[in-house]
């Protein structure tokens, strides 16, 4: 038995080995052929391009690997944005649609059920040809408390500003959170030596308040000593100038992928918290245990062992869909790389590879992310 | 007259009005579908455009379309599909449906016999009717395929070639055979961690440079072999998922019977399996349907595309017609995805009751 196995093995290590050997052999033909150097030299050239959302300095005189870098960025942006706005909307659909209240927790459903059978495409193209065209131009745009602008070329919204001072900003939150983290872990090792029996106890963490004024006040005291400022976007005659501008194809792409991805969040969120049997709620309401604590400290965290894992499959999705941006031109690595770049130095197997490798990593690295954090809350020792 | 009004009091109290906070609710619902339904049906219907075909019909730019509709329903379902020849699709796509109903009846008989003779007749109808160059039809090349009629051969043919790949596939990655099973597990989850557009882009530049000089296949060929890649990734964690609720006991008593392994396998495991991963087979298959649109990004015109590039049409070009137009294809595909969820559900309540008894 054993001795058939290492057959199978061999052969099949032989047939891989052969097909990789002939693809890559004629794939060595054909660009010899066509008379692409192959190499990624390329990446060190001047791209000659210019991107029109970058979050790094960039110029066209900037090499392609430096268009990668903004193109990248652009990727990531666009799924953690579409990530954090997903999760609000589906929590408040999920919870909407247990709602006892019977037209909200219709509407919900609706909501689900219209959305989640529309492609993500189909819905993307409608926000950026139908909504975000027919906006007013910048001379018209619509205001909201006169620092909000929006029209055909974008949402423009006021920034904050901190000048030199943003590394000393970083600095002192990372100086907190270290601060914070310390002085949580020191509570519990309290907690458990004091009550080892109960080492999560009902009642509320003591330093929460504490570690807010940390927060606030670390923050406070940088921004008075670096000069912050709010930075409001400003009408000029070449449209607004100053503050964040999301341009339309970013907008767009945010509204589709959330309102789309939120359907699949919101039944993950109501399964989560149907799969809690009815006695935890109700024994945690005979020990007195106030409403809001109860779901904070008995039903949050058992919902969420069950919502973790088809949520990860959910977030891959997300972050994988932001290549339909390539549709509408929002420049993030597809549109960039398979799109410009390739027709600029035609070396499709290079550029494929690092496309693919990209998706791969980040997929890699959200997927173990996600695992450590279910690992972490999930049921230990019982 | 009394009583029923009096029970609508009763359920409205108890279901819309029974705290100060569900008050608030409803009446911010109310707000909420009167500000959005109220527009979108006078929008749609009542100050939309019905009759005619021209763009002469629709003088209000801004207003909904419907003559566009009415004049390129044609391109939306055959694409660019010659118009003599669109009979082909209609007893092509008519014949593919009927042929595989069966399937979804339950207990129909010989639906075992069934499947073998629809792996043959799928591909004759498509190369023999849809793609012609025998038998006195005409040659249609598949750059003029198109529209609804893309969709639907693109989801039926990948979901047919998918499923068996998927089943090996599964099967490799259950195996007790080291290599195979680390090969098919690499295999799967890089596809799975690649977007869709990638694996079409792949297919579209780097798969020429691939083969031979002399060997060229066709675009759509092509596209279809990449979307048959992926979906069967995605199959196989699926079916891997029911391989795995399959208990012990049915693989040691397959084998205390002296049966080998495929044996077991086809015999055994696979018959229990299958049924158990329909649910998730089904909406993997809705997944892909929704996908397909993805196609136009690398030029082949499907259902969505070839509404995109009516609407852009100079002479029809205006907001209300392309809004009219998505809202067409949503409309079309939510009747599809829809129906197929519900269908997806009805095989999961089936089941859960089957694994009740």
């Amino acid at each position: 038995m054993v001795n058939r196995d290492i057959v199978y093995q061999v052969a099949l290590l032989f047939i891989i080995g052969a097909v990789v050997y002939l693809i890559a052999a004629t794939t060595q033909e054909n660009l010899a052929r066509l008379g692409v150097d192959s190499g990624i030299d390329f990446l060190w050239k001047r791209a000659g391009f210019e991107i029109s959302q970058k979050l790094i300095p960039y110029n066209a005189n900037s090499t392609i690997a430096h268009a990668f870098v903004v193109a990248l960025l652009n990727t990531l942006l666009l799924a953690a944005v579409s990530i954090i706005c997903a999760s609000i909307l589906g929590v408040i659909i999920g919870i909407a649609r247990l709602s006892d209240n019977w037209l909200v927790s219709r509407l919900a459903t609706a909501y689900i059920e219209i959305f989640r059978n529309i492609p993500s495409l189909l819905q993307i193209f409608f926000w950026y040809f139908v909504v975000l065209r027919t906006l007013p131009r910048s001379n018209e745009s619509i205001e909201l408390f006169n620092c909000i602008f929006l029209n055909n070329r974008g949402l423009f919204v006021p920034a904050v500003s901190f000048g030199q001072g943003w590394a000393w900003i970083m600095g002192a939150l990372f100086f907190a959170w270290a601060m914070i983290y310390s002085l949580r872990k020191k509570e519990r090792q309290r907690e458990l030596v004091h009550s080892p029996a109960l080492p999560e106890s009902g009642r509320s963490n003591p330093l929460a308040s504490w570690n807010l004024l940390i927060l606030a006040g670390m923050a406070g005291a940088v921004i008075l000593v670096a000069g912050a400022h709010w930075q409001v976007p400003q009408e000029t005659r070449f449209g607004y100038r100053g503050g964040i501008v999301m341009m339309p194809e970013f907008l767009s792409l945010v509204v589709g992928l959330s309102m789309y991805n939120a359907t699949y969040i919101g039944e993950i969120v109501r399964s989560g918290i149907t799969s809690i049997p009815r006695g935890q709620s109700e024994s945690a309401a005979s020990l007195g245990l106030p409403r809001h604590l109860t779901n904070r400290l008995i039903l949050f965290p058992q919902a969420l062992r069950v919502i973790i894992p088809p949520l990860t499959t959910v977030y891959l999705n997300l972050f994988k869909s932001t290549s339909l941006a390539a549709a509408i031109a929002y420049p993030e690595v597809v549109s960039v790389f398979v799109g410009t770049v390739n027709n600029l130095v035609g070396q499709p197997v290079f550029i494929m590879a690092i496309t693919m490798a990209v998706y791969v990593f980040v997929s890699l690295c959200l997927s173990l992310f996600l695992n450590w954090y279910n690992r972490k809350i999930a049921l230990t020792g019982a | 007259m009394r009583v029923n009004l009096h029970f609508c009091l009763d359920w409205a109290r108890s279901n819309l009005f029974s705290s100060p906070l569900n008050i608030l609710l409803t009446l911010a619902c109310m707000c909420l579908i009167i500000m959005i339904g109220i527009p979108l049906v006078n929008w749609l219907i009542i100050e939309a455009y019905w009759s005619g075909t021209t763009p002469a019909d629709c003088p209000d730019k801004t207003a909904a379309c419907w003559p566009f509709i009415w004049a390129r329903f044609d391109q939306f379902m055959y694409g660019l599909y010659p118009e003599t020849e669109r009979w082909r699709i209609n007893l092509g796509l008519s014949l593919i449906i009927l042929s595989g109903l069966p399937l979804f009846v339950p207990r129909f008989p010989g639906k075992r016999w069934l499947i073998p003779v629809l792996i043959v007749a799928y591909p004759l109808i498509g190369t023999g009717l849809f793609l012609g160059g025998n038998y006195g039809l005409t040659y249609v090349e598949t750059g003029r395929w198109g529209g609804f009629f893309l969709t639907v051969v693109t989801a039926l043919f990948v979901l047919s070639t998918s499923l068996p790949i998927a089943v090996l596939l599964a099967l490799g990655r259950r195996s007790s055979i080291p290599l195979v099973r680390v090969s098919c597990a690499t295999w799967i989850e890089l596809w799975r961690s690649v977007p869709a557009l990638v694996v079409l882009f792949i297919a579209i530049i780097m798969f020429p440079l691939f083969m031979p000089e002399e060997l060229k296949i066709d675009k759509l060929l092509r596209a279809l072999g990449a979307l048959t890649i992926l979906m069967s990734c995605y199959m196989a964690e699926a079916i891997r998922g029911a391989l795995q609720s399959i208990p012990k006991g049915q693989y040691e008593a397959a084998e205390a019977l002296g049966l080998g392994y495929w044996q077991r396998t086809f015999l055994v495991i696979l018959p229990q399996a299958i049924p158990v991963a329909l649910p998730q087979i089904t909406s993997n298959f809705i997944g892909l349907f929704k996908e397909t649109t993805v196609l136009l990004i690398i030029g082949l015109f499907d259902l969505l595309g070839m509404v995109q590039n009516a609407a852009s049409d100079p002479t029809w070009l205006s907001p209300g017609v392309s809004a009219t137009g998505y809202l067409f294809v949503a409309l079309f595909f939510w009747l599809f995805c829809f129906s197929l969820s519900r269908y997806s559900a009805w095989l999961e309540r089936k089941s859960s009751l089957y694994k009740l008894q």
